[in-house]
């Protein structure tokens, strides 16, 4: 389908239609951004206490601990410590990081940058926040039950989160709340999904949409793919729960019948893979786009990065059995998991060579989004090539289920993306709330926040290799263990030195939104994408005039310009010699 | 580092009553070695580990030259004119693909290649009924290790078996194998010192083998969540010299023939044992 003309939308004018019940895909996505820094909150809280019953389980957790745990004085408990890493991950991938870069920027930059007036299924926009928001409240309800939240890890694995071992209705709650959530993604996927192709200005080809669109496609199409496999995961599983089925109950357990708990792990990791890729392209969409924006210099290759961001998205769906190598499945599916999980590092050392590409001979200025975007040059290098060591089965089968693991997969999905949802922020802050972020603080939240979180995922690794495994509420009770204790406090200061700077990040970011009268510009990057053709911030309709594009997202330092400036609006024509 | 570790560490631990272990004492780098092996083919795990570690700080090393190097270059007070390129020369191409092809074959294939050797021909190449080896039988459940021996008629699931408790001893110097299955939930049956480890799931059974060859005392534990004392779940190994063994299996086979009830139906979780 071809681009049609979108109306504008009228100007609401009750403070319910403005800011609560909104059509409008700005505002959706401011929402869906203070939700995720709201439980991006709660889940970092959740990993200091992991971290601390990991360093002092024998001690109360400061300041909270007394009013949390009176009956152990302040002492983590071991079966809050379950609900607690389990939380945290349910929490940080579905409930922070999705929102922020999916849900946020997804919702603010797919319009904007493609020149379109809103999302082509408004109200599916809305009504996936709102599901998302019934979603949270069925999460953060389950930690009220008589026994307490969810509490077999963020991967559920029957039989422990069947009746078995979950007897309480946090469990329930917990796969209610993730199918929920699973509905309003795919409705968000399918929106985006529909919008960049059929709503991008005239003149503009799928190569010349901005990279960020790119990754946030690519997303959109896997979500829209395997979030209903992971809902209907969870459906089985409340089915086993609540009606006295037996999908995933087998052996001794089973009274009548057999299923298989293995059949769980397999419909949870043909999601569960593609869902690391879910979180990371966005990102990676953002940062080859920032690269270049503040190399002032074409991306390098873009046309081959966006192709190998596709290569990536098909490959992420063939080689989810590398997460399960340790229940011995057939010799045939472990090396074939094994070979298909190595060819994926092909496109990704494509697109670093094209990152790096972007960045020699730039004339690079070093604002805090672009901080931010080499940083997650630097620890997605560590946590794509850590992986390897997982891909390769006989060093999985020492390193699986171990803090080997913790510290690659948060190096991946949780401080990459991490830093390049801030990254996001601090780019677009100008257009989504008018005002510019103060680059001082932004800086030093970047170099604490990296410090902190080096010395986590790597101590994590390290520890790891040393043998601790994971999900252990006192690893000190194994003699071999008791050797790590150091580096263990080692890794919780690092943790809560990485907390503690997002104090920084939250004041800024607040004293910003509300308080700052200085107003931005129209184009305070000096970029040329469509969304700094428009005031800032974007006004309700976006475009009075639905843009006609002429060139490519990435043109800087065109010798031939005469306009004074190093930089093409995309509405230009390109100037050539 | 280590003085690092021990400002941060202990000197603000307020840890003055707490019945805290005190860490043994030993360099930094000792603390960061995995566990002592003591298996026979534990080496290839960490041989494979070091060799792709080299390989990794290699290529890193790579991408720090250019992150570090190009930032520091292209500073913009340093090159103000940016050059005007996208990428898509012949030259640009070229590189890009052989970074690519590179890494393919040079780690991915190379290692992938090694990995599967070891699978295929070690850890994956399961004794038979031919060779003479020591079995076992392990049943895991919330939150402890039962283990089992054929007793002396050699026949598992009988009432002369021996049964232990979260202590599994076994020789040096003779393959074990392991037979391992749930009764409730998932477990994962991992000896650190021994660089393995295999899921134990209701409904199936998994098996694992191992030589070992050092003789000592050492620690199972569950690496796979299974509840709130999922940390508790340790199990000890003892690992014997073939005479010890032989000694320690007699007296607890004749134990067995004395102390096990035959009328508890509990006592039979086992099954017949096949290859």
């Amino acid at each position: 389908m071809a681009f049609f003309e979108q109306h504008m939308h009228p100007v609401p004018k009750t403070f319910l239609s403005k800011y609560i019940f909104s059509f409008d895909h700005k505002v959706i996505g401011k929402q869906f951004l203070w939700y995720g820094i709201f439980f991006l909150g709660i889940g970092g809280i959740m990993a200091l206490m992991i971290r601390w019953a990991l360093a002092f389980p024998d001690q109360a957790f400061p300041i909270i601990g007394q009013f949390m745990f009176p009956e152990t004085g302040g002492i983590i408990p071991p079966d809050t410590y379950a609900m607690l890493f389990t939380m945290h991950g349910t929490i940080m991938i579905f409930y922070a990081i999705t929102p922020i870069l999916i849900g946020a920027f997804g919702n603010f930059c797919i319009p904007l940058m493609i020149g379109a007036r809103d999302m082509v299924f408004p109200l599916l926009n809305m009504l996936s926040f709102w599901l998302a928001i019934i979603s949270g409240l069925l999460l953060v309800g389950s930690l009220f039950t008589p026994l307490g939240a969810a509490a077999g890890g963020w991967t559920s694995y029957p039989t422990l989160s069947t009746l078995i071992g979950s007897p309480g209705t946090g469990q329930t709650l917990w796969a209610l709340a993730i199918f929920v959530l699973g509905v309003s993604s795919t409705m968000g996927a399918i929106n985006y999904i529909t919008t960049i192709i059929v709503l991008r200005a005239p003149g503009m080809g799928y190569f010349d949409m901005p990279l960020t669109v790119w990754g946030l496609w690519l997303t959109a199409i896997l979500n829209a793919i395997f979030l209903p496999v992971l809902g209907a995961g969870v459906l089985l599983l409340i089915f086993d729960r609540v009606f006295g089925t037996q999908f995933f109950l087998a052996g001794a357990a089973a009274t009548s019948g057999a299923g298989d708990p293995v059949l769980f792990q397999h419909v949870f990791w043909i999601f569960g893979h593609p869902e690391v890729y879910i979180l990371i392209l966005p990102a990676w969409g953002i940062v080859s786009d920032l690269l270049s924006f503040f190399a002032r210099k074409p991306a390098f290759g873009a046309k081959a990065t966006a192709l190998s961001m596709t290569a990536v998205t098909v490959l992420s769906t063939l080689v989810y059995g590398h997460h399960m190598f340790t229940t011995q499945m057939s010799p045939l599916l472990t090396q074939s998991f094994m070979t298909l999980t190595m060819t994926i590092s092909i496109p990704s050392a494509i697109f670093f060579a094209n990152w790096l590409g972007t960045i020699w001979r730039g004339s690079i200025r070093f604002d805090s989004p672009m901080l931010f975007s080499l940083g997650v040059v630097f620890v997605f290098g560590l946590g794509g090539l850590t992986g390897l060591y997982l891909a390769t089965v006989t060093t999985d089968l020492y390193l699986h289920d171990t803090y080997f693991v913790v510290g690659h997969f948060h190096y991946t999905m949780a401080a990459s993306v991490l830093l390049g949802g801030f990254a996001a922020i601090y780019f677009w802050m100008p257009k989504m709330f008018g005002v510019m972020c103060n680059e001082t603080l932004a800086k030093w939240h970047f170099w604490l926040t990296m410090l902190g979180l080096n010395g986590v995922f790597m101590g994590m690794m390290v520890v790891g290799y040393a043998g601790m495994h994971r999900r252990i509420y006192n690893p000190f009770i194994y003699e071999h263990l008791q050797r790590l204790i150091p580096i263990n406090e080692f890794i919780t200061w690092s943790a809560i030195l990485m907390g503690l700077s997002q104090i920084i990040f939250v004041v800024n970011f607040v004293h910003t939104v509300f308080f700052k009268k200085e107003k931005a510009t129209q184009n305070p990057w000096n970029v040329g994408t469509l969304e700094w053709t428009i005031p800032s911030p974007a006004p309700n309709y976006n475009f009075k005039e639905i843009p006609v594009v002429k060139c490519g997202p990435h043109e800087f330092s065109n010798p031939n310009l005469t306009t004074g400036r190093d930089f093409q609006y995309q509405t230009e024509e390109l100037v050539k010699a | 580092m280590e003085l690092l570790l021990a400002i941060f560490g202990r000197a603000l631990a307020f840890s003055v009553n707490a019945p805290h272990p005190i860490p043994p004492s030993m360099s930094l780098w000792e603390r960061m070695l995995p566990p002592v092996d003591i298996s026979e083919n534990g080496h290839l795990i960490d041989w494979l580990f070091s060799y792709t570690t080299y390989l990794n700080i290699f290529f890193f090393t790579l991408v720090c030259i250019g992150l570090f190097g190009f930032s520091y270059l292209y500073w913009y007070k340093r090159h103000p004119k940016a050059e005007y390129t996208y990428g898509n020369k012949k030259m640009h191409i070229i590189v890009a693909t052989v970074i690519g092809v590179a890494v393919f074959f040079g780690v991915d294939m190379n290692i992938t290649r090694m990995s599967n050797n070891d699978f295929m021909n070690v850890f994956a190449k399961w004794p038979t009924a031919e060779e003479d080896v020591e079995r076992v039988e392990v049943l895991a459940q919330q939150w402890m290790w039962n283990f089992r021996y054929p007793g002396q008629d050699g026949v598992f699931n009988t009432d002369d078996d021996v049964l232990t408790m979260n202590d599994l001893r076994v020789p040096v110097g003779k393959k074990v194998l392991f037979q391992i299955t749930s009764k409730d939930v998932i477990h994962s049956f991992f000896i650190p010192n021994a660089r393995r480890k295999v899921d134990a799931i209701p409904g199936r059974i998994t098996r694992m083998w191992v030589k070992f060859t050092k003789d000592g005392k050492w620690e199972i534990a569950c690496a796979e969540m299974c509840g709130t004392f999922h940390y508790r779940m340790a199990a000890k190994l003892t690992t014997y010299q073939p005479e010890e063994y032989a000694t320690w299996l007699a007296e607890a086979e004749e134990k067995a023939l004395v102390e096990n009830d035959p009328e508890r139906a509990e006592m039979y979780w086992g099954w017949k044992w096949e290859y």
